[in-house]
């Protein structure tokens, strides 16, 4: 627009500013935690289909199986390539976070804004050594949470953005 | 915060308010950022400083003679008007009415009924008066501390700094008693904090003066270099807060007319006549008249007219007025409200071009405040009007008042690319996005068009998002999210400009941070 100055066209909507920004990618450990979470709806799910269909020998009970595997391989197929997607980037103002596939967005947090920082870690994320780290601004829109992480870096970029939202913080 | 407080610039809103407020001089010039130093004389008032961490015991029994003797000491907890139990008291009579019924009333007979009434009212005036002596509030250093409770004691401490807007609010019965209930917007709190429910005019209007100071003293850049021609004002203000208690430039009036008239060209309005019309035609027809069938007519036509109506209420007499760097908003007819807002706590500027109006050009501005939940559907409860009906003029004016700079004619507001059409075939030419000299300005709508004004100081966060469609046209969105409301977003921009509006508002986001 009536920029200082635009910076260079984008190439794909996941690389904006790709000469200066430096995307760094989380975990692919990742992966395997969504699958498992994946695998675990699915077990429930099919479980269910399969009592079913033994007990009441409807042909529809096995349509309804082989359409749960389906459209869980082709979810475990987006989950790889989605958790490939997903980025982070911390440039010297604010965090940039993307994620997604199909409908991709990028948030762009200015630490200035940050009210507070949370770090977490369920079970399953436990069992593969990751964490979440996830930051909140007054706004309740706000996007900006970073799955997949090792907990050091994890707790590297919790104090990174506490310390420089401390800096910089300011009121509403 | 706290580096704020030795500078001339932190000092400066203080001095004034103390002879405003004679009860509390040292607390209000230590200025502790925590309550304990609000005690320099601390055996004078052992109360205060005790009552939040030993709750158990009774609470003040007398103010006057307990505490408002030490005047060294801390500043004495105040109780509510003592009229205020017959207020909650009276209120819970129409609760208790309307919680009977009329069936209620047919089946025990007219001298049970009042009896019952009587009984369970006096219940509610008798739990209202415990209430009342268990509530206290006073201000301690930068805080706003209310007690409350008997048997769960509650001490909430409300933080100053994080004081969004204060409102006097006057349902009817207050009016008639002369009192007023004080609310507080804080951010953070989804719903109003702290109402204190009932004060005397004078003392909510005092108080209120004095929050809004110790608020604005907080960080000294605020009250500052927000509006720098009358930088004496605020001190002025707040040396006399009752004697000028309307003080204040007057901004804009709005004639009744005008807001009558407005809400006659609501569709509710509109759709009347033929509701009407259509239930006469189906009695006429059937040519029965049940009671219960125009009962129910008569109550789904209440609950159509009840939106035109009550902004007729809340709209009724709706006067704004700038006060130093504040807002000032007056409005209702059976309930007045009050509202005051720093202008620093503007988060969004919302202007709607509803279609009727459309015919008279007017407009209506609505002003987001931090502290209101954004999903709050209870518009009522959202004091969130800045015009309820002017024409482009009055509305540019305004805008321009709250936001210095911002000339609503002339925003370089820019289309996105003709291939929108293809997501939006009606809409896509009211779509626009610009960014101002200090705001970010979206525009969106068909039938009623809206225009959103973000300050970059208040941008909390920017997302751009892309669906599938999107992608295939080389499209993105941009929103803008603010504390408070829905903030402002700009749809379907073409890619490269989405990314390039993206790292603009940033700049300008951290730019606007700078130079506050």
């Amino acid at each position: 627009m009536n920029a200082a100055e635009p910076p260079q066209s984008p190439v794909s909507a996941l690389e904006p500013w790709p000469d200066t920004v430096r995307w760094q990618p989380i975990s692919t450990d990742l992966i395997w935690v969504e699958l498992l979470r994946l695998a675990l709806g699915l077990a429930v799910l099919l479980v269910g289909l399969a009592v079913g269909w033994a007990w009441h020998g409807h042909w529809l009970f096995g349509v309804g199986c082989a359409v749960v595997l389906l459209g869980g391989g082709w979810r475990a197929w987006t989950i790889v390539r989605a958790v490939h997607a997903w980025g982070y980037a911390e440039r010297a103002d604010d965090l940039l976070v993307r994620h997604g596939l199909l409908v991709r967005r990028l948030s762009i947090v200015p630490y200035s804004r940050m009210q507070f920082v949370d770090v977490s870690a369920g079970p399953l994320e436990r069992a593969f050594d990751l964490a979440t780290v996830q930051l909140h601004t007054a706004a309740a829109a706000t996007d900006a949470r970073v799955p997949g992480l090792r907990p050091a870096e994890a707790s590297r970029l919790r104090d990174r953005l506490t310390a420089l939202g401390e800096d910089r913080a300011e009121g509403l | 915060m706290t580096d704020g407080h030795p500078g001339p610039g932190a000092a400066h809103p203080t001095p004034p308010d103390v002879p405003a407020a004679p009860d509390s001089p040292p607390a209000m010039q230590i200025r502790p950022t925590w309550g304990t130093p609000a005690v320099p004389a601390a055996p004078a008032a052992p109360t205060v400083p005790a009552a939040p961490a030993a709750p158990g015991h009774p609470p003040v029994p007398a103010e006057p003679t307990d505490q408002g003797g030490a005047a060294g000491g801390a500043e004495p907890r105040q109780r509510l008007h003592p009229l205020s139990p017959v207020l909650h008291g009276a209120k819970s009579l129409f609760v208790v009415i309307a919680g009977l019924s009329w069936s209620t009333l047919s089946r025990v007979g007219f001298g049970w009924f009042a009896v019952l009434v009587a009984v369970l009212a006096l219940g509610a005036t008798v739990l209202a008066v415990v209430s009342w002596y268990n509530t206290g509030y006073h201000i301690v250093g930068r805080e706003l501390r209310v007690y409350e409770g008997l048997l769960w004691r509650r001490t909430r401490a409300i933080p100053l700094e994080r004081l969004q807007s204060v409102e006097v609010v006057r349902p009817l019965l207050a009016q008639l008693t002369g009192l007023a209930e004080l609310r507080l917007e804080v951010v953070g709190g989804g719903k109003t904090e702290a109402p204190l429910a009932y004060l005397s005019v004078a003392d909510a209007a005092r108080l209120r003066q004095r929050l809004l100071a110790v608020a604005a003293g907080t960080p000294a850049r605020e009250t500052a270099d927000a509006v720098p021609p009358p930088a004496g004002d605020p001190a002025v203000d707040a040396a006399a807060p009752v004697a000028r208690e309307p003080a204040g430039r007057p901004l804009h009036a709005v004639s009744n007319t005008d807001l009558l008239v407005s809400q006659l060209l609501t569709p509710q309005a509109f759709l009347l006549p033929v509701g009407v019309a259509f239930v006469v035609f189906q009695f006429l027809s059937e040519g029965s008249w049940s009671f219960i069938a125009v009962a129910s007519t008569l109550t789904a036509m209440a609950g159509v007219l009840l939106q035109p109506v009550r902004r007729v209420l809340d709209d009724w007499n709706f006067r704004l007025a700038r006060e130093a760097d504040r807002l000032r908003i007056h409005n209702g007819l059976l309930e007045t409200r009050m509202q005051t807002v720093p202008l620093e706590r503007v988060q969004t500027v919302v202007v709607t071009w509803p279609l009727l109006w459309r015919m008279k050009g007017w407009l209506r501005l609505r002003l987001e405040v931090a502290g209101y939940s954004g999903g709050e559907t209870d518009d009522r409860n959202r004091p969130d009007r800045l015009l309820p009906v002017g024409d482009r003029e009055t509305g540019a004016r305004i805008v321009a008042e709250v936001l210095p700079g911002v000339r609503l004619g002339a925003l370089p507001l820019t289309a996105p690319p003709a291939r929108v059409r293809w997501l939006r075939p009606l809409s896509a030419r009211r779509l626009a996005a610009g960014l101002d000299e200090r705001v970010f300005a979206a525009r969106s709508g068909l039938l009623t068009r809206e225009l959103a004004l973000v300050p970059y100081a208040r941008v909390q966060s920017v997302r751009v998002v892309q669906g599938p469609a999107q992608r295939r046209l080389r499209l993105a969105t941009v929103h803008v999210d603010t504390a408070g409301g829905a903030g402002a977003t700009a749809y379907h921009r073409d890619l490269a400009e989405a990314w390039a509006l993206a790292a603009e508002l940033t700049a300008r986001v951290h730019a606007a941070r700078r130079t506050r």
